[in-house]
């Protein structure tokens, strides 16, 4: 009886919080959109090349990000999870040191290197490799590695965690059996750390779909994302019809994608286990 | 020896991605006693003025400060009340529905920020007369909630539940074995926690684009629109007391509970 009293006391104001702060609001927004507007900011949007190719270009800049962010951050994981070094922790802070400066100043640090006039310019003309500034800020190039930069802990620390659960004798055992190491990668260590590469890309995936700040500061006012462009849309077209789409649209996509990612998983897992049997 | 031939592209590539990391870092850094308005390398000098100029009131800087510790360590103490209580009911008591509660619990994750932000201002456009302050703060204590929750339950997980009924044998009431024998053991993880989620709140830039208003700006907003009319190493120099507070938070929590928390 008690602990029935209990709990509903201890998870009583979270709920009601989140109900009225956060679940309410999202779901009146929506009936009051499709009440005013109906469905039409929505078919506009749907049929309207100019923004499905924003739709086109957020999913392309997460799907690269993503795929960059997996070949730096699993050889990186790896190694930390591996490592004997003293410096270990002195890497872990250099690693979770950027994951906690905000988002608006270390854009700003890639501005200063990646401008016309900036360090990186500054320096291949110096020593001539180059004649005029390459042109990287404001295109979706400084938006990839901006987004690189601002995502790289969460996919290290996502499979490192893994990584370092895998039992390094398996490695041994793999070696002793005649594997050469690249194929005991394949056969052993990436089919066991598939975990946390699901955990780390779905992770990022949606962190770089939903991403304002980086666009906005790398991409340049005619850089569009959807995040962005509900910005634009509230600030500078007043339409909060269709702001209201994007952002609905922006969320439908984003779980589209979480059940793709968990029905591959579920099908994955599925591989590994019958190749375990066989 | 196989093994070091092993591990040498995965250390070639650590060592690249802990460059390409800090690189941002220590340009800012770097600018921030630029003498000259373009940040040049090698630097022509040694410059203190981006400092003063954090100062001046014009920048407006200080204020934009003020609001975002302000926001941050409300939304802060009001989350580790919600979500320390949430946490403690998802991970001592067994019951039917308790994934959907986690679930519910942890959803402003999922949702982007945007999208919310726009859905607030929606709302309060429709209430009226809500003061920026306010705004920011009720959208700032939803999205930090689920980091608070996860976290708690993270750090719960690790905690020996038998302890409690330790002290309820010895006669201690309900509240005396929380505040005497679970509290202080938790305290640290939850303390660390709360520290990330104060520095989200902090450096939140989103809700604080769609929800300020002339009258009330959070600092991560005036900086960008300081960007905006601006590029002068002001901006490094107020950026460089920001990596400087990330800094001191991170060896706060090295030493709170250690960096391990990270990796689950």
């Amino acid at each position: 009886m008690s602990q029935k009293r209990n709990l509903f006391f201890l998870s009583f104001p979270t709920t009601f919080a989140l109900l009225v702060m956060f679940a309410a609001p999202m779901l009146y927004i929506l009936i009051h959109t499709l009440r005013e507007d109906g469905l039409t900011y929505f078919v506009k949007f749907l049929t309207d090349s100019f923004y499905l190719n924003i739709l086109k270009t957020t999913v392309s800049i997460a799907l690269r990000t993503t795929g960059i962010l997996l070949l730096l951050g699993y050889p990186t994981a790896y190694f930390l999870a591996r490592t004997k070094s003293k410096l270990k922790n002195t890497m872990m802070i250099i690693i979770l040191f950027p994951f906690l400066v905000s988002a608006v100043v270390r854009s700003y640090g890639w501005m200063v290197i990646l401008g016309n006039k900036g360090l990186l310019n500054q320096f291949l003309l110096a020593l001539g490799l180059i004649d005029t500034p390459l042109k990287i800020m404001y295109t979706s190039n400084a938006v990839i590695i901006g987004l690189v930069h601002l995502l790289l802990p969460y996919m290290i620390l996502s499979i490192t965690g893994v990584i370092q659960g895998i039992d390094k004798n398996l490695e041994y055992a793999a070696a002793s059996l005649g594997c050469n190491p690249l194929r005991a990668f394949f056969k052993v260590l990436l089919p066991l750390s598939i975990p946390g590469i699901i955990s780390g890309c779905t992770l990022v995936f949606t962190l770089s779909m939903t991403a304002y700040v980086t666009p906005r500061l790398l991409g340049g006012a005619n850089f569009r994302m959807m995040s962005t462009m509900v910005f634009q849309e509230v600030n500078v077209n007043f339409n909060w019809g269709l702001a209201s789409a994007i952002s609905y649209i922006l969320m439908f996509v984003i779980l589209l994608f979480l059940v793709i990612f968990n029905f591959a998983t579920a099908g994955i897992n599925q591989r590994v286990g019958g190749q375990k049997n066989a | 020896m196989r093994e070091d031939r092993v591990s040498l592209f995965p250390k070639i590539i650590t060592i690249l991605v802990l460059i390409f990391l800090m690189a941002p870092l220590l340009v800012i850094v770097l600018a921030s006693f630029s003498p000259t308005v373009l940040v040049v390398f090698p630097p022509k000098g040694f410059s203190l003025e981006w400092y003063a100029n954090i100062f001046d009131s014009s920048t407006n800087f200080v204020s934009g400060f003020g609001n975002s510790m302000k926001v941050a360590l409300i939304a802060t103490a009001i989350d580790i009340v919600l979500g320390v209580t949430a946490a403690l009911a998802v991970s001592r008591y067994k019951f039917r529905g308790k994934n959907m509660l986690i679930a519910f619990f942890t959803s402003p994750m999922y949702v982007p920020s945007i999208a919310f932000a726009f859905v607030l201002l929606r709302i309060f456009s429709m209430i009226g007369g809500i003061p920026a302050f306010l705004r920011i703060l009720l959208g700032h204590t939803v999205i930090i909630i689920p980091y608070i929750i996860r976290n708690t339950i993270a750090v719960l997980a690790g905690y020996n539940w038998l302890l409690e009924d330790a002290a309820a044998s010895l006669t201690a009431s309900p509240y005396q074995t929380f505040m005497k024998v679970t509290l202080p053991l938790i305290k640290p993880g939850i303390l660390a926690g709360a520290l990330l989620s104060f520095l989200y709140s902090f450096d939140e830039a989103v809700l604080g684009s769609l929800l300020s208003s002339p009258k009330f700006i959070t600092l991560p907003i005036r900086i960008m629109n300081y960007m905006e009319f601006s590029f002068d190493p002001t901006l490094a120099a107020i950026s460089t007391l920001l990596i400087l507070m990330s800094l001191t938070s991170i060896v706060l929590m090295e030493r709170l509970i250690g960096l391990d928390m990270f990796l689950k």
